[in-house]
């Protein structure tokens, strides 16, 4: 039973279109989050002259302060991006093919 | 039912003279926090009553929303150590402090892009189940069992102890007293009510801390006349570190390889916490679970920037009151070190400088109630592993029934609870600032390789996942323990084996490798048909198609 119900869907056409799609997006996702989050602290550990410096003339906030600052926000817009993307194109994938199987 | 009032109306009695007896508690704090806890017990009791099955006692029946799980995972997350601790980490620091909060943030996009849906298809109470869905189920609960509840072990005992600690100070109890207070509303949340209890014990608590996180930052921010840079400068001024407040300290680009190896762990970390795993299978469907998340990561990141605003405004306005500290020099040299309390307690005296001692008790009060909270939420976890995995699935081998699990995890949930207490008796005066870092540290190392590389490739194998698991708990155990934070610190030693704390730069990678490898040599005939199961639970694990909802039972 279980079986037939796994094989209905893998035969479905757009289950490995939302396989991969799906695949690609969380996995250029998760590079960009790897690739701020390291730039963040390889910066403050290896060049943290450059986080030391004060963001513009009479200016007491450092790159460093403002760069953790937006690195925060960068979290919950990427997060906000994917659930954007899942709600636009994988949920309907996903409905059709439940749809049909079910 | 009686019982159950019975022990809260012990409990308060038993609190009473407590309070009186030492005399220098803050009386709003008292109120506020008797407040708290008669509120939570009227929710445990209503909580009692839909708590029938195993299903309700570990993932609330799988009735809770997005929305509602967001704020409980922010809930367990904001935890007294990392308001406090990150707060206080940036009045001692500055900079540095931030580190740390971008850090545990960082989890989140990982667990969204890797694990948060595919969890919730593939597992019914905890990610044990999930790592088990194709793979050997004794090796695999074992293992997920052995290093839940060690990370819940050192979690449990951080929180302890510092919660201890900080209820002498804000309360005026004794320590043993507060921990026995702390443990045993902890057992009548998770005894009675389960997970449902301990959820909306915790998005109470949220709530409460993320408008009273939101006050304090906006009475800082009005001194300066809204104006964050004024604040940023005062504290510049005021500060023995001067403007190196605004750079990475000595302590971080002194060693960059402990620094990188600690980010590793904090942002691979969240992935393989049992306790906020956990969380994931209190909503219906991968939908829910990625509202979940989005939830959660925007209050903690909200609540961050919060915390950034509390650690610097406490540099900048606490020194224009020597009350907080004991002997205050003329020009705040001495500012880290004389500060009443400790600097952990930098969010705590500036809630009393902007607000007054209405805030501070609100504070104070929120604070307990977070440490409660948390500690629930780990016993909850940890009542999971021992009758959800090894009594149900190892020991009784799926023979068990569901009363008889049930009944287990309401003992395991005493055994814990008692343990808690005792632990945080006996570790009262020893150094526990490593605990929390060396429970990152596994989790990263042990349950986020095994649960990533299990549902996202093919190739992974029991042997693989079970000898790759073990080695990287084992390595990164052993590596704090002979390093300085335990070998010097704690056992006294000289000099430090490993070159520095943080083990998760060879740890994670280690793992990683020995799963690879110990998965690609593996020519058994389970290995081919674990291989081929993997087809189904793609197919679960994308469609949710069978998964088990709310009405599984």
């Amino acid at each position: 039973m279980q079986d037939t119900i796994v094989e209905k869907v893998l035969k479905h056409p757009k289950y490995a279109e939302l396989v991969q799609r799906r695949t690609r997006v969380s996995m250029v996702f998760f590079a960009v989050a790897l690739a701020i989050y390291s730039g963040f602290i390889l910066t403050l550990a290896y060049m943290p002259e450059v986080f030391a410096q004060p963001i513009g003339a009479g200016w007491t906030m450092s790159v460093g302060v403002l760069t953790g600052i937006l690195v925060v926000f960068s979290a919950v817009i990427m997060i906000s991006l994917y659930v954007y993307f899942s709600n636009k194109i994988f949920d309907p994938l996903l409905e059709d093919i439940v749809k049909d199987v079910e | 039912m009686k019982k159950f009032l019975l022990s809260t109306a012990l409990l308060s009695l038993f609190a009473q003279p407590a309070f009186a007896a030492t005399g220098q508690a803050n009386t709003s704090a008292i109120v506020m926090f008797l407040v708290f806890i008669a509120g939570t017990m009227v929710i445990t009791w209503w909580a009692a009553r839909k708590t029938q099955t195993t299903s309700d006692f570990y993932t609330a029946g799988g009735g809770i929303t997005g929305f509602q799980n967001g704020l409980a995972i922010a809930g367990d997350y904001i935890s007294a150590a990392s308001f406090l601790g990150i707060a206080g980490m940036v009045y001692v620091s500055g900079f540095d402090g931030i580190i740390y909060a971008i850090g545990f943030l960082f989890g989140w996009p990982v667990v969204m892009f890797l694990v948060a849906e595919r969890l919730r298809n593939l597992g019914r109470f905890n990610f044990a189940d999930v790592t088990a869905f194709r793979l050997e189920q004794t090796p695999m609960r074992v293992l997920a069992a052995s290093a839940s509840l060690l990370i819940i072990a050192l979690y449990l005992i951080a929180q302890m102890v510092g919660a201890g600690k900080l209820i002498v100070l804000l309360f005026g109890l004794e320590y043993k007293i507060s921990v026995i207070i702390i443990g045993s509303l902890m057992m009548i949340y998770v005894f009675f009510g389960g997970m449902t209890a301990t959820t909306w014990v915790q998005i109470i608590k949220a709530v409460l801390m993320l408008a009273g996180g939101t006050l304090l930052a906006a009475l800082v921010l009005m001194a300066f006349n809204w104006n964050p840079d004024a604040m940023l400068a005062e504290a510049v001024k005021v500060h023995p570190s001067g403007t190196e407040l605004m750079a990475p300290g000595a302590g971080v680009s002194g060693n960059p390889l402990n620094a990188l190896s600690l980010g590793l762990a904090l942002a691979f970390g969240t992935a393989g916490l049992p306790h906020i795993l956990m969380r994931f299978f209190t909503v219906s469907s991968a939908k829910e679970a990625r509202k979940s998340v989005i939830w959660a990561s925007s209050f903690i990141g909200y609540f961050y920037l919060l915390t950034f605003i509390i650690g610097f405004g406490a540099i900048a306005l606490l020194v224009r009151h020597p009350e907080f500290y004991s002997g205050l020099a003329g020009d705040n040299s001495n500012m880290l070190t004389t500060l009443i309390g400790g600097t952990n307690m930098a969010a705590v005296h500036l809630s009393n400088a902007v607000g007054g001692s209405l805030l501070l008790g609100f504070l104070a009060a929120v604070t307990f109630a977070t440490i409660v909270a948390v500690v629930a939420g780990l016993a909850l976890a940890g009542a999971a592993a021992i009758a959800h995995d090894l009594y149900a699935n190892v020991i009784a081998r799926g023979r068990s029934t569901e009363k008889q699990e049930m009944r287990i995890s309401k003992i395991s949930t005493l055994v814990l609870g008692v343990l808690a207490v005792l632990l945080g008796i006996v570790f009262e005066d020893q150094n526990v600032a490593f605990m929390v870092g060396l429970a990152f540290a596994i989790a990263a190392s042990a349950n986020f390789p095994v649960l990533v590389l299990s549902i996202s490739w093919r190739g992974c194998t029991t042997r693989g996942a079970t000898i790759g698991g073990f080695l990287g708990l084992a390595f990164a155990t052993l590596w704090v323990v002979l390093s300085k934070t335990v070998w010097v610190d704690v056992f006294g030693n000289a000099e430090p084996i490993s070159p520095f704390p943080n083990p998760g730069i060879f740890s994670i990678p280690l793992a990683f490798f020995a799963i690879w490898f110990f998965s690609v040599t593996d020519k058994s005939a389970r290995a081919v048909k674990e291989r081929d199961a993997f087809t189904a639970l793609t197919v679960r694990s994308q469609t949710g198609i069978g998964r088990s909802g709310a009405q599984d039972h």
